[in-house]
């Protein structure tokens, strides 16, 4: 009987693998034909459709998407390895899981060019001893305990396995977008954004790529060109649910910038709470004072509103007119005097509550709607994208009092989570510096997680660039499109387009140049490699995300930056090797993972460390459940059945 | 040394008898004479709590050591011998009365303290006692209200022992004092609209700084401020800075807030509009709720807040690893809907003209209607998402109609749909999940039924008689006595119920802690939160103006108009001080800002009583053990009279 479900277990993990691994395949490649399956939204932001979101998608753009889902993945199964009893090893497994995704990304498609496959081959050379024997063959690695009994460890396992389907098909469940995020010198980002990351997460995903100083300004901003409006989102929102609200055909865009009007409130809270004060008095404001209002408003058992109060243009539902009022902020809400009466509370006129409603600024109304200024502010339920009557449009005088009563609202609206945002982007600032610190020590990459570390690919140094991406099986490319490294970060001037396929040496990488740009710690990810010359240029399949390149056809990092630079130091944290290179590329549908072959010998300058990085052999099991997933109704009934049957045994 | 004898009347002898002789010397120190007092009655009882009391100096005679001579007692003197704690009838913020003994010998503060120790209330320095208003004679009528007799509990319990359920232990001794301490803990019914009104006075600033003229001296006993054996007192919240607020220790001080906070707000004694007001109308229907419904509640409500924090993190683990399986299982069942024949109608399309008949389906968080239930299998003529979406209840019991109005937000605006139901058990699923839909939770959570019983709930409220003026018994209130009178008057019951509804929705699934932590929060953000009002007159100034002290500023107020005039905060102030003989109070603020004013509406020593003891609630820190800095209290506040 246990064989029985032991099978049966088996045979649905294969099932699902296959539905997720097929879906994964749809939703992400332009070409195959929608999904009747993938009811929930996998659209991607920024962009008119999944098409030509995807042929947008530059190489680095690509790499970094891969390596987000990846990553993505690879917490998930960590968090199960952890979850499972100590007897296994949970970075290891976590690895075994992972890597196939990353394989069953690169080969959905056989017409994979030849000619780039000799690359994969001399592989060997990086991949360290260590790696590959922890990177265990079975997905499932058995306990290595032996004080247990053999049934028990059965049971283990399947109760494992159970772990593991309902996880996945959780997982599966989750929204994910692909967004566009647009820097401000006129570059992009792509990400992949889950339901469950907040801004935050994407903030500290953003500072990784991008090298920006982190500091607290830095937000994650949407625009809406139609109604000619902009919102910082809150660190703690979740992405997904503002995007969700844009129409598919939407113009909206998510742009990242510094906003000093984000925390101002807590830079500077007398400038909100004490308004009323004369400029030099708050211009003077000591720094303990500035506490004691943080204290005063923010840490008694109530958040305290500052007291706004003044002459605001509003314009009136569906009318063109713009009319003075006297507007008074509440805690509750936005209220104002009406006509003939005074400013008590009890005569006070509700404008607008604010659980349902954000508040947006709105850009050149002056000459959209004829308002008196262009500091102008809106309420409006996120859901509404077009002009509507149901919007509330208000004027002020200058950008003081639009701040002034922006952030007001933003208090009266979040209380406590703002100043936890603040706190928490304060201290994310201090630990990037620290990392600052060791970096310039040449110590060790910038990344605080093991996690993002895998989401971005990079390595400390520009040079060893190309390491951390032959971790991953190289995929079988046309040639046109296997441009090495990514593209060079767009601040970076692009290096010379050397050639193209991985035979000869890489051209040197223009570190040197984009370190006398002052670029501050080490280039990371999107770095130096030569820019693909013809990738823009439809001719590649886009499905394939651009896998990494092969390191072996390249010269060993320390060369490279060895131009101008000083030798890069070893990296203790690169990430393993790809141990086994050669595996075929047809593997990927169900079945066991062909044990890794020996570990090669390690490069001389990359130490990987496997806990950090996948490395293992992908064993082409399963795939990454980017998307919905089917969950059909017999794969649930069966799971169910094989559940109840297993409790009923025990 | 010359002997002479010293009168003593000491009270357990009678009212009657003739005072003591007791033989001294001047050298004698007090214990001596307490000792030849007590040998003098021939009496065998417990006098330790007895202590002399100098009637005609009205102060007590309390150091032993000191001597006769040191005290500057002589022949003529006439002391009393009686006990330093006495029976207070005590008016509690929640409306009650409780008889308990309080020490007349002990500041007014160190008093507030054993009160409070015996009340289980933490925090004794934010309370102090006020001298109740005089009452007029003529109504006598009225029948004498309920006092809770507590005066057998210990007067200085000094080890606090509390039972598993979070009640100290001395009101375990007996059934009645259980009740009285769920008196104290719980939140009482809601009264009366007629009481409601009875005991408003319209509240101008002059009205809200008289009840300040009426706080006693904390540096002084309340024997030293006439107050005798069984007068009645107002224990009240005084300073408005709660430190350290924890739901499970702190059950009868947050109840007592509450309660201080609703009637505040009932009599208006605070402004708030009415929105606010229909939110502090639907808590206190909710806290009201919670508090009698459920009866585990009442019998140990930290037992069971820990319980439900204990459930709610069962729960929480449950969804967070997933792991048990059955949960997974659970959520894998097919989700619940429901469908009905309902009526629709959508004021914006022309083409639909009044209300049409169509098959309702809701599932997850929408709504899709087809044309009859035939046809429910294929496409729905509409589907409408209803996450993020605004509900509003459109119902009158007298004209059977039930409608739900909602507010769906769409790219374009908002959609605005009725949906028309036959009845009130189809209206109430239908209303339910709608709300919870709007908060984007499905069918399937658990809230759901509460909802819909809520919803009843709300309904049967409607229909109850609105003239009935019963207080809130079970399912039952009149909407009139949520609000205050002002509101009494502009909102027949069956305007109000939809209004408080409306508010009610957002708060429904509160715990009753939360919920009476949400209205403190509301309230302590309401704008004129925490000021203590005083008529004032500046120095040079011809005209009254009012001084408002609140706990970080002190701010300045027009007397006619209501306006603030000037604000001057604490942390800007270097120093302040009274002079005792002109009765003014002279402050100065950095920058050589000096101000000084005397004190219409109450004693100068109350105004510097306040905002000494605003500075002085500052100066504590966060650390729950830290004990009360008694001799800082009285170093802020206490002036050269308690020197």
């Amino acid at each position: 009987m246990m064989d029985d479900i032991d099978a049966m277990f088996s045979d649905l993990l294969g099932e699902m693998d296959m539905l997720t691994q097929s879906l994964g395949v749809e939703t992400l490649p332009p070409e195959p034909p929608p999904s009747s399956t993938t009811k929930e939204m996998n659209f991607s932001i920024g962009f008119t459709d999944l098409n030509a979101s995807l042929q947008e998608l530059e190489d680095n753009d690509l790499d970094a998407l891969m390596a987000d889902l990846v990553a993505d993945l690879n917490a998930t199964e960590e968090k199960m390895a952890a979850e499972r009893s100590g007897t296994a090893d949970a970075p290891s497994s976590g690895s075994t899981l992972a890597t196939p995704t990353l394989n069953d990304f690169s080969f959905p498609s056989p017409t994979a060019a030849p000619a780039f496959m000799p690359t994969p081959a001399p592989a060997p050379a990086p991949a360290p001893a260590p790696v590959a024997p922890t990177a265990s063959t079975s997905p499932l690695p058995p306990p290595q305990m032996s004080k247990p009994s053999k049934e028990e460890i059965e049971a283990q396992m399947k109760a494992d396995k159970i772990k593991l389907a309902l996880e996945k098909l959780k997982e599966a469940k989750v929204k994910k977008l692909v967004v566009k995020v647009e820097m401000t010198n006129g570059s992009a980002k792509t990400l992949m954004v889950d339901e469950r990351q907040t801004v935050r997460d994407v903030l500290d995903n953003l500072f990784e790529k991008t090298h920006c100083d982190c500091n607290t300004d830095w937000c994650l901003y949407e625009t809406n060109p139609d109604l000619q409006t902009e919102r910082g989102f809150e660190d703690h929102e979740n992405i997904v649910e503002p995007l969700s609200a844009w129409t598919r055909d939407s113009e909206n865009r998510v742009l990242f910038k510094e906003r000093k009007d984000k925390y101002a409130v807590f830079k500077n809270p007398q400038n909100f709470y004490l308004w009323k004060k004369d400029k030099a008095t708050l211009k003077d404001m000591k720094e303990k004072e500035k506490e004691m209002l943080l204290e005063e408003n923010f840490c008694g058992t109530s958040i305290i509103v500052p007291d706004l109060e003044g002459l605001l243009h509003l314009k009136e539902d569906g009318k063109r007119s713009w009319k003075p009022r006297y507007f008074l902020l509440r805690a509750s809400g936005m209220y104002f005097v009406p006509k003939g009466k005074t400013k008590t509370s009890r005569d006070l006129v509700c404008l607008v509550q604010f659980d349902n409603v954000n508040v947006y600024l709105g850009k050149d109304y002056k000459n959209k709607y004829k308002a008196p200024t262009d500091y102008c502010f809106l309420l409006k339920h996120p859901q509404i994208q077009k002009e509507s009557q149901y919007i509330k449009y208000l004027c002020c005088d200058d950008e003081a009092t639009m701040t002034l009563w922006v952030t007001g609202i933003r208090i009266a609206k979040y209380g406590m989570s703002l100043y936890d945002n603040y706190k928490t982007a304060v201290k994310k600032i201090s630990v990037a510096t620290s990392w600052t610190d060791k970096i310039n020590s040449n110590v060790s990459t910038p990344s605080p997680t093991p996690k993002a570390k895998a989401a971005n690919g990079h390595a400390p140094t520009p040079a060893p660039e190309p390491a951390p991406q032959a971790a991953f099986p190289p995929p079988p490319l046309p040639s046109k499109s296997m441009l090495p490294p990514p593209p060079p970060d767009p601040v970076l001037p692009p290096p010379p387009p050397a050639s193209m396929s991985g035979k000869g040496p890489l051209p040197p990488p223009p570190p040197p140049s984009s370190m006398s740009r002052g670029f501050p710690p080490p280039p990371m990810d999107d770095l130096p490699p030569p820019p693909p010359m013809d990738d823009d240029d439809g001719e590649m399949p886009p499905d394939f995300l651009p896998p990494p390149p092969p390191a072996t056809g390249f010269p060993p990092p320390p060369p490279c930056g060895g131009g101008a630079l000083p030798p890069p130091p070893p990296d203790p944290c690169l990430p393993p090797p790809p141990p086994p290179v050669s595996f075929p590329a047809g593997s990927s549908d169900g079945g066991l993972p062909p044990p890794p072959p020996p570990p090669p010998p390690p490069p001389a300058a990359a130490a990987p460390r496997p806990a950090v990085r996948k490395a293992g052999p992908p064993p082409p099991k399963r795939t990454t459940p980017v998307s919905s997933a089917p969950a059909g109704p017999d794969l649930m009934s069966e799971l169910m059945l094989a559940m109840q049957k297993k409790r009923g045994q025990q | 040394m010359a002997a002479w004898d010293l009168t003593v009347t000491v009270e357990e002898l009678g009212p009657e008898a003739p005072p003591l002789k007791v033989s001294v010397t001047s050298d004698l120190h007090i214990g001596g004479v307490v000792l030849k007092i007590v040998e003098k009655t021939q009496i065998k009882r417990d006098w330790s709590d007895h202590a002399l009391w100098w009637e005609q100096k009205k102060q007590w005679v309390l150091r032993p050591s000191w001597t006769l001579d040191k005290c500057g007692i002589h022949a003529d003197a006439r002391l009393s011998f009686m006990p330093q704690h006495k029976p207070l009838r005590l008016r509690l913020p929640n409306g009650t009365t409780v008889l308990l003994r309080a020490s007349f010998s002990a500041p007014v503060f160190r008093c507030v303290m054993g009160i409070c120790r015996i009340l289980n209330i933490r925090r004794p320095e934010e309370l102090s006692l006020l001298r109740p208003v005089e009452e007029k004679k003529k109504k006598k009528d009225k029948s004498p209200e309920e006092v809770y007799d507590i005066t057998g509990a210990p007067v200085s319990p000094d080890s606090m022992l509390t039972l598993s359920n979070g009640m100290p232990a001395h009101f375990a001794q007996s059934p009645e004092y259980e009740a009285v301490y769920k008196i104290l803990s719980i939140s009482q019914p809601a009264p009366a609209p007629e009481t409601i009104a009875k005991k408003y006075r319209s509240s101008n600033l002059v009205e809200k700084a008289q009840v300040n003229s009426r706080w006693l001296d904390s540096s002084r006993s309340l024997m030293q401020q006439d107050i005798n054996e069984n007068d009645k007192l107002i224990l009240r919240f005084k300073y408005y800075t709660f430190h350290d607020m924890e739901p499970k220790t702190d059950a009868v001080r947050l109840t007592q807030l509450y309660e201080q906070a609703r009637w505040a707000i009932l009599l208006e004694q605070i402004d708030c509009t009415e929105e606010e007001m229909m939110l502090f109308a639907a808590l206190q229907y909710h806290i009201g709720k919670v508090s009698l419904t459920d009866p585990q509640l009442t019998s140990s409500p930290a037992m069971d807040d820990l319980d439900s924090a204990l459930q709610c993190l069962e729960l929480k683990l449950d969804e967070e690893s997933g792991s048990s399986g059955t949960d997974m299982l659970d959520t894998m069942a097919p989700a619940p809907a429901l469908h009905d024949y309902l009526k629709i109608f959508r004021p914006k399309r022309l083409t639909l003209k009044g209300y049409k008949q169509y098959w309702f389906t809701f599932k997850d968080t929408s709504i899709s209607y087809y044309k009859s239930k035939e046809e429910s299998s294929r496409e729905p003529i509409q589907q409408m998402n209803l996450k993020g979406c605004e509900v509003t209840p459109d119902v009158s019991i007298a004209g059977q109609k039930f409608c739900i109005k909602l507010l769906i937000p769409e790219p374009d605006g908002m959609n605005e749909v009725y949906l028309r139901c036959e009845n009130e058990q189809q209206y109430s699923k239908w209303m339910a999940a709608s709300r919870l839909a709007s908060k984007g939770k499905t069918l399937a959570d658990s809230s759901y039924s509460s909802e819909v019983e809520s919803i009843e709930s709300f309904l049967a409220m409607q229909r109850t008689n609105p003239g009935a003026t019963s207080a809130q018994t079970d399912e039952s209130i009149n909407t009139h006595s949520l609000v205050s009178p002002r509101y009494q008057k502009k909102y027949k019951p069956k305007q109000l119920t939809p209004r408080i509804l409306e508010s009610y929705q957002n708060v429904a699934q509160l715990s009753l802690t939360e919920a009476v932590q949400r209205f403190l929060q509301i309230w302590q953000a309401l704008p004129d939160f925490g000021i203590s009002y005083f008529v004032v007159r500046f120095k040079g100034c011809r005209k009254d103006e009012v001084l408002g002290v609140a706990n970080n500023r002190l701010i300045r107020i027009d007397l006619s108009v209501g306006d603030v005039v000037k604000t001057w905060r604490y942390n800007t102030m270097r120093q302040w001080n009274v002079n005792w003989d002109i009765r003014q109070v002279a402050i100065e603020f950095n920058g050589n800002v000096n101000i000084a004013f005397s004190c219409v509406t109450a004693d100068c020593k109350i105004v510097h009583e306040y905002i000494g003891g605003y500075i002085f609630m500052s100066t504590r820190s966060r650390e729950p053990s830290e004990t009360l800095n008694e001799e800082l209290f009285h170093k802020l506040t206490g002036g050269h009279e308690a020197l």
